[in-house]
């Protein structure tokens, strides 16, 4: 209501009845946010209090099972989530000094970033999936599957059987059919009698993707330690992941809504706060991730 | 009401770009850093003769360190927290602290090496070892 706000100069952002001045005002938005985001920490707490649980009772093979996770791409994401932290910290920057361009280009590149993040998060989870790590009813984890580039290296020729055992043939006699291969150079390795999946098909708009982080590509690990405990490993890794990625697809909604707005010069945007409660927003999610990629990419043995 | 003084000085502060650079720069070291200690320092401590035990203490050590480091510097400077009221920094450090005090839980799991009682299903498949015994061990 315009009789219920007063400028203070014609430059100034507008002061609502209910406030003293400007200060006390913007200070209640910031204020607002933090108890949002104070709740947003304790949410995110209680599941890493979880995973320190698990973490402390089954250090061994939480360390084995992390082998699973390519740090690279982790690395990655950790990357483009700090840089879109700047981004963003940026586009409130000019949104203070009232540089609408510009602090459109800088949300507009958090946008970018953020489906960045989006893109090689798909990429990870797709190839959880294929690897039968998604711990569902397809879930396998053991020592017989995975280190397809042990079998297929060191000059050996091997062929897994469905039992999990496979049989090799040693660099000695590299032409199967021809007479160099005598009976002796083959060799069975029983299988522990579980089935060894093969790989799953990812779904096609996944595959695209594979070519763009190929560069990032890590051979696929031998799977050791307990499968239980990699399954827990892999849940927690998949919730907190999965509830990470949620607040970026949120925050993906909310710069998108706050471009529109200030581009269509919105009557609610009648300053930098909206700027500032999105930034706010955004830096809390690099802050989760910056917690979560030590703790799932980076265990130390 | 509106006989409020506006004071130029005391309004809202832009943080200066090269300060958000610095600090972009700043994170992207820290960054390089924990992978760095995740992929070198464990060999590093391990030729100094250190048991396997400590060095893991001092890796996990290390790793959180460095992200609350980290995190320490975006809530400061890019969230702007070392440039608002003291008010909003209570707030903001608040939450940690109570987050903290969530630690409180695992006195739980120290003193209660036993479940007393068995649960509704005789077997169930549970990823943490189950002692129903009525003597802990």
């Amino acid at each position: 209501m315009s009789d219920h706000t007063h400028h203070h100069d014609d430059e100034h952002d507008p002061v609502y009845f209910q406030y003293e001045q400007i200060d006390q005002q913007q200070e209640t938005y910031v204020l607002g946010m933090w108890s949002f985001l104070v709740t947003e920490v304790l949410f995110f707490g209680a599941l890493f209090m979880l995973y320190i649980i698990y973490r402390w009772k089954f250090q061994d093979d939480f360390y084995l099972v992390h082998e699973q996770l390519n740090w690279k791409l982790g690395g990655l994401n950790t990357a483009v989530l700090l840089f879109s932290s700047f981004m963003v910290a940026a586009a409130v920057h000019y949104a203070q000094k009232k540089r609408k361009t510009q602090q459109l280009i800088c949300l507009g590149i958090t946008l970018l970033c953020a489906f960045m993040f989006m893109m090689v998060k798909t990429k990870e989870y797709g190839d959880k999936w294929s690897h039968h790590l998604i711990p569902n009813k397809a879930f396998s984890y053991g020592e017989h599957h995975g280190g397809g580039g042990e079998l297929g290296g060191q000059g050996e020729h091997a062929a897994v059987l469905p039992n999990g055992g496979k049989i090799t043939l040693a660099s000695g006699a590299t032409n199967m059919g021809g007479e160099g291969a005598s009976h002796d150079e083959f060799q069975y390795h029983p299988g522990n009698g579980t089935i060894a999946p093969q790989p799953r098909e990812k779904p096609a708009f996944l595959k695209f993707l594979d070519g763009v982080f190929a560069p990032l590509d890590m051979p696929e690990k031998e799977q050791h330690g307990s499968p239980e405990h990699a399954r827990l490993f892999l849940s927690l890794y998949f919730l907190m992941t999965g509830l990470h990625g949620v607040h970026v697809l949120v925050g993906i909604i909310v710069i998108s809504a706050l471009m529109i707005l200030t581009i269509k010069k919105a009557p609610t945007i009648t300053d930098y706060i909206p700027t500032e409660m999105v930034g706010l927003y955004w830096h809390f999610v690099d802050l989760v991730w910056i917690f979560l990629y030590p703790l799932f990419y980076l265990i130390p043995k | 009401m509106a006989t409020a003084q506006h004071d130029h000085s005391h309004s809202h502060h832009i943080i200066p770009m090269p300060v958000l650079i610095g600090n972009l720069v700043l994170l992207g070291f820290l960054m390089g850093a924990t992978i760095w200690a995740a992929q070198s320092l464990p060999a590093m401590l391990h030729s100094s003769g250190l048991p396997d035990a400590q060095i893991s203490l001092i890796m996990n050590i290390v790793a959180l360190t460095i992200a609350f480091l980290k995190a320490g510097f975006v809530i400061a400077i890019f969230m702007g927290v070392k440039y608002t009221t003291k008010l909003v920094k209570l707030y903001a450090i608040g939450g940690f602290v109570w987050f903290c005090l969530m630690f409180i839980m695992f006195a739980d799991y120290a003193t209660r090496p036993m479940e007393p009682v068995h649960g509704w299903e005789p077997e169930i498949p549970s990823a943490l070892p189950r002692n129903t015994s009525e003597i802990p061990d």
